[in-house]
């Protein structure tokens, strides 16, 4: 056996690259968060402008939050444990470079865009057709750059870090992808190719799985290797590791139908969604588990190194926030949380506790290794530890008592359950809002925290000069046997894949067949799991052989964790792709917007209505009384973007069309106090300034007939002649009531659109059976 | 405790060969409180599925909602308030309702027709009409003015309320606007 010893010097630039990245914009993100807190309660504080309003800053801080410090910092994180896991330098130092610079390109064209009213109207999917692209290439060179220095590894086996990070590779390039796939109208506008339910479908299993692989895995990857570093302890449970990993990857996936609870969204759908968040709620706690028993005998540790805290503070939130998940996941206690701020107090306790300590521990554990000098001041992240785990707990618990208060109040009725307890809207926001002012206090503490994190790593590292991390490995050339990588055959067939895949298949057999099919499902995968469990029992030690072999495989693994997390989206996706589109409405058929009403619509994603406003009156008494009669799927089944919503800080507007006058909306958009006593919705007085787009509109109708909505075939003088005629009438109608505009300005294509709202055709047989457009 | 001041080794407290930059691993067994949670939920949704997807015992969202807001206008259309002209006068000469009737008018109907009822006459912005002043767009008598509640008049931009308000509200909101003016002799 020959053997050489060489000398590796880490690309270490990068990681500190990503990380003051990472610390910039997230102190960005977190100030917009601020501000739109703020403006929740203090309507004014946009200005008057069209780039500060809420609904174009709100996907600014989202986008910040989760694709600029989440985004940097786990590039940060992921490229320094990697390669001292793997024992090797990045492969590519160009594409480290190309990976750092294109993101920030990408980012920063992402602050400008979207304050411009640029967006799909999807969330945390906003950014545009051709931003798209830069970040699917982006992410490519950061999975080349990660692969090719897996492939030039020298420590074969791949630690559960390395899992972890693999699977956040592949999965975020799968429902990234997926979910833009559209067709552009122009250079900054596009119709997705999915609409309505699947629309609604595929945004959710990418926005909750962009939480499970962008915010958790990668996190939970990190965890792994930072941690048991800065307590100096190993690693609680390999066992664990593996369950909870495979289990992890395997169930996530299914759960993105329980944002869609309650709604037209087919049952059967709603039901995964719901069943495997509740079974998320184990593999999820498997992860705190490694993290917090790690600490085991470590403890002392708490009370003298802040990297200990943050992540301690972190891995627990982890926890919380992955019980409540699983709650609000349960169909009646999501009827109460729903649209309410009960879902912004859980996603920050996961985004601040989780991603935001962790970061912040990871960071102090980084500075000094890179830059081989004691971190400024000890004090100091001892206060940032307590500012914002302090600014935390007032943030949660101010939105659990707003959002279940509010809750409470817009599902309370009286008089037998025959009448709402608060017939006006605006009842249940005015009293939510010292909680809502609350929150700004939170959430202020913990940007205070943040930026004193900032201040201390700047004091820390200037004059200082950045060191890269060197290792000596020993490199053999000849590869004992059980150290390579398993082929095709060897990958795929072996127990513990076999009985897996078997359990999976009989169980979908059982949940989706007919009655005969229902029980043989049943029987095979009650089998399946009992010949298992024998075969496990008596012949363990195969399958423990299998996986150490299987650890050595890099592409051998993440082609079986592509599979793992392929399943559930194609169980859930596919069927509603295939099947008739028109057969599929429940009764009623959405009506084709006019070429003015579609412009209005347009107008209406841009602005960002759907981050205050729904259009889906759910199947429950309380909806019903307040906003009319049930949503079907039918009645959005060609609106690109979908607009279900997923928060109500103002009311559903899915049948608000004819329910007021046009000069009601005229005066509500000019200044909705002017209507609405108390109300907190900005005034949206350039939409009487500018001009609708009626240039575009030809394209637009072009790409919406390729895709399958039934529009006549139109010329631009056609479609310019009646956008004309349908703004002319309500210009009319607006004068009668004394209201001068112009037809051409947008709020007249606004009220078109908002004036239809709810409008359907009923289905008839006829009309069902309708070839598919 | 520290894992170090354990006396003995136990088999699950065998650390794994491959040591990845100094990190070392534990092999130990998995929680029993943990793996019972695992089973717990995963067999809650069997029984989940198998009870509202493949028993046909339960009803769907759809129909559960339509069977009781049935039950609900039953309730409501049960009520024993007599709607009619006397009446209403009646109820707006009584301070119960005329009190009931004003919390209700300034939640919802203020907006339009402004805190003072004057509507159009009191400001030219403002999208109600004037309901003090006599003069009637669609019907003066107490019957008309409660069907005006109750549908509305979508052409003028009058909501329906008497979905959300119930044959009582209506009846006090219109005995509030009533209270403004003088009953027949």
């Amino acid at each position: 056996m020959s053997a050489r010893s060489l000398t590796i010097e880490y690309n270490d630039k990068i990681v500190r690259q990503f990380m003051i990245a990472s610390i910039i914009w997230g102190a960005v993100g977190m100030l917009v968060g601020v501000l739109i807190a703020l403006q929740l309660n203090f309507f004014q504080l946009n200005f008057n402008t069209s780039f500060l309003t809420f609904g174009r800053l709100r996907p600014l801080h989202t986008n910040a939050v989760v694709f600029a410090l989440v985004g940097n910092m786990m590039f940060a994180g992921v490229y320094y444990s990697t390669q001292r896991l793997v024992k090797a330098r990045l492969a590519s130092d160009f594409l480290s470079g190309l990976h750092f610079w294109g993101w920030q390109v990408i980012i920063l064209s992402a602050a400008i865009t979207l304050p411009l009213g640029f967006t799909r109207g999807k969330e945390y999917a906003e950014l545009i057709w051709p931003i798209n692209i830069a970040v699917a290439l982006i992410w490519v060179v950061f999975a080349v750059n990660f692969f090719w220095t897996l492939a030039r590894r020298h420590e074969r086996s791949l630690y559960v870090a390395i899992w972890f990070y693999i699977a956040t590779i592949i999965t975020v390039a799968m429902l990234y992808i997926v979910n833009h796939l559209s067709v552009p109208t122009g250079l900054f506008h596009s119709y997705g190719i999915f609409a309505g339910v699947q629309d609604g479908l595929v945004q959710w299993w990418y926005g909750h799985n962009a939480v499970a692989f962008f915010l958790t895995t990668p996190i939970l990857g990190i965890m792994y290797y930072f941690l048991p570093k800065a307590a100096n302890r190993p690693v609680y449970s390999y066992k664990l590791s593996v369950i909870h990993f495979w289990s992890l990857v395997f169930v996530y996936i299914w759960a993105g139908p329980h944002h869609l609870l309650n709604t037209a969204l087919p049952n059967w759908l709603q039901m995964l969604g719901m069943t495997f968040s509740l079974m998320l709620w184990a593999p999820s706690w498997g992860g705190m588990l490694n993290g917090l028993f790690t600490l085991r005998g470590a403890w002392s540790k708490l009370r003298t190194d802040p990297v200990i805290k943050f992540f301690a503070a972190g891995v627990t939130f982890y926890g919380m926030a992955t019980f409540e998940g699983p709650l609000l996941s349960i169909k009646s206690v999501n009827a109460l949380g729903h649209y309410s701020d009960w879902i912004i107090g859980h996603v920050h306790a996961a985004a601040l506790g989780w991603n935001g300590f962790m970061a912040a521990g990871m960071f102090y554990f980084l500075v000094p290794r890179l830059w081989n000098k004691p971190l400024y001041s000890q004090a100091l992240a001892n206060l940032h530890f307590w500012l914002g785990l302090v600014g935390i707990l007032l943030y949660v618990a101010a939105m659990w008592t707003s959002g279940i208060t509010q809750g409470l109040m817009l599902n309370s009725t009286t008089e037998g359950g025959t009448l709402l307890s608060y017939p006006n809207f605006l009842d249940t926001l005015n009293t939510i809002r010292p909680l809502m002012l609350l929150r700004v206090v939170g959430g202020g503490l913990y940007l205070v925290g943040w930026l004193l994190m900032a201040y201390n790593i700047y004091k820390s590292v200037k004059g200082a000069s950045a060191v890269n991390g060197t290792i000596e490995v020993v490199v053999e050339d000849d590869v004992p046997e059980e150290e390579r990588p398993l082929g095709a055959m060897v990958t795929l067939w072996n127990p513990p894949v076999i009985f897996s895949a078997l359990g999976t298949l009989f169980a979908c057999v059982w949940m989706f067949g007919g009655p005969f099919l229902q029980i043989v499902g049943a029987i095979g995968t009650a089998l399946s799991v009992m010949v298992a469990w024998v075969h496990f029992e008596s012949k363990g030690k195969r399958w423990a052989d299998w996986y150490e072999r299987l650890l050595v495989s890099a592409a051998p693994f993440t082609v079986l964790t592509l599979i793992a997390v392929a399943i559930g989206g194609l169980v859930q996706i596919i069927p509603g792709i295939v099947s008739h589109q028109a057969a599929s409405v429940e009764d009623r058929l959405q009506i084709p917007y006019t070429p003015l009403e579609l412009a209005g619509r347009d107008i209406y994603v841009a602005e960002g209505c759907y981050n205050c406003h729904s259009q889906m009156i759910r199947t429950l008494v309380p909806d019903v009384l307040r906003y009319g009669d049930y949503s079907r799927l039918g009645e959005s089944i060609y609106d690109r973007p979908f607009q279900w919503g997923s928060r109500r800080i103002g009311p559903d507007l899915a049948r608000v069309g004819g329910k007021y006058p046009d000069s009601w909306h005229y005066r509500h958009m000019e200044d909705p106090r002017q209507i609405s006593t108390g109300s907190n919705m900005p005034s949206y007085p350039w939409l009487n300034e500018n001009d609708t787009d009626v240039a575009a509109l030809p394209a637009k109708i072009r790409v919406q007939r390729m895709l399958g909505v039934p529009y006549a075939e139109m010329t631009s003088e056609e479609i310019q002649a009646a956008v004309d005629a349908q703004a002319t009438e309500i210009t009319a109608g607006l004068k009668a009531e004394g209201i001068y505009i112009a037809p051409d300005k947008q709020i007249i294509a606004l009220i078109a659109y908002l004036q239809q709202l709810g409008n359907y055709e009923t289905v008839t047989e006829n009309v069902a059976s309708r070839p598919n457009p | 405790m520290s894992e170090n001041e354990k006396p003995t080794v136990l088999p699950e407290d065998s650390k794994r060969k491959h040591v990845y930059d100094g990190i070392q691993e534990f092999n130990k067994r998995l929680p029993n409180w943990w793996l019972f949670t695992l089973y717990i939920t995963i067999a809650f949704s069997i029984g989940y599925w198998f009870y509202y997807a493949q028993s046909g015992l339960p009803m769907s969202d759809g129909e559960r909602v339509e069977a009781e807001i049935a039950r609900i206008q039953t309730a409501r259309l049960s009520s024993d308030l007599v709607i009619a002209d006397a009446n209403l006068w009646a109820m707006s000469r009584n301070e119960a309702f005329i009190s009931a009737g004003k919390e209700t008018y300034a939640s919802l109907c203020a907006a339009c027709h402004l805190p003072s009822l004057k509507g159009k006459s009191e400001s030219i912005a403002a999208i109600g009409s004037d309901l003090t002043n006599g003069e009637w767009v669609h019907g003066g008598t107490p019957l008309a003015i409660y069907k005006v509640v109750d549908e509305g008049v979508l052409a003028k931009g009058m909501p329906p309320w008497g979905p959300t308000l119930g044959i009582k509200k209506t009846a006090e909101v219109v005995a509030y606007v009533l209270s403004y003016h003088e009953a027949p002799q």
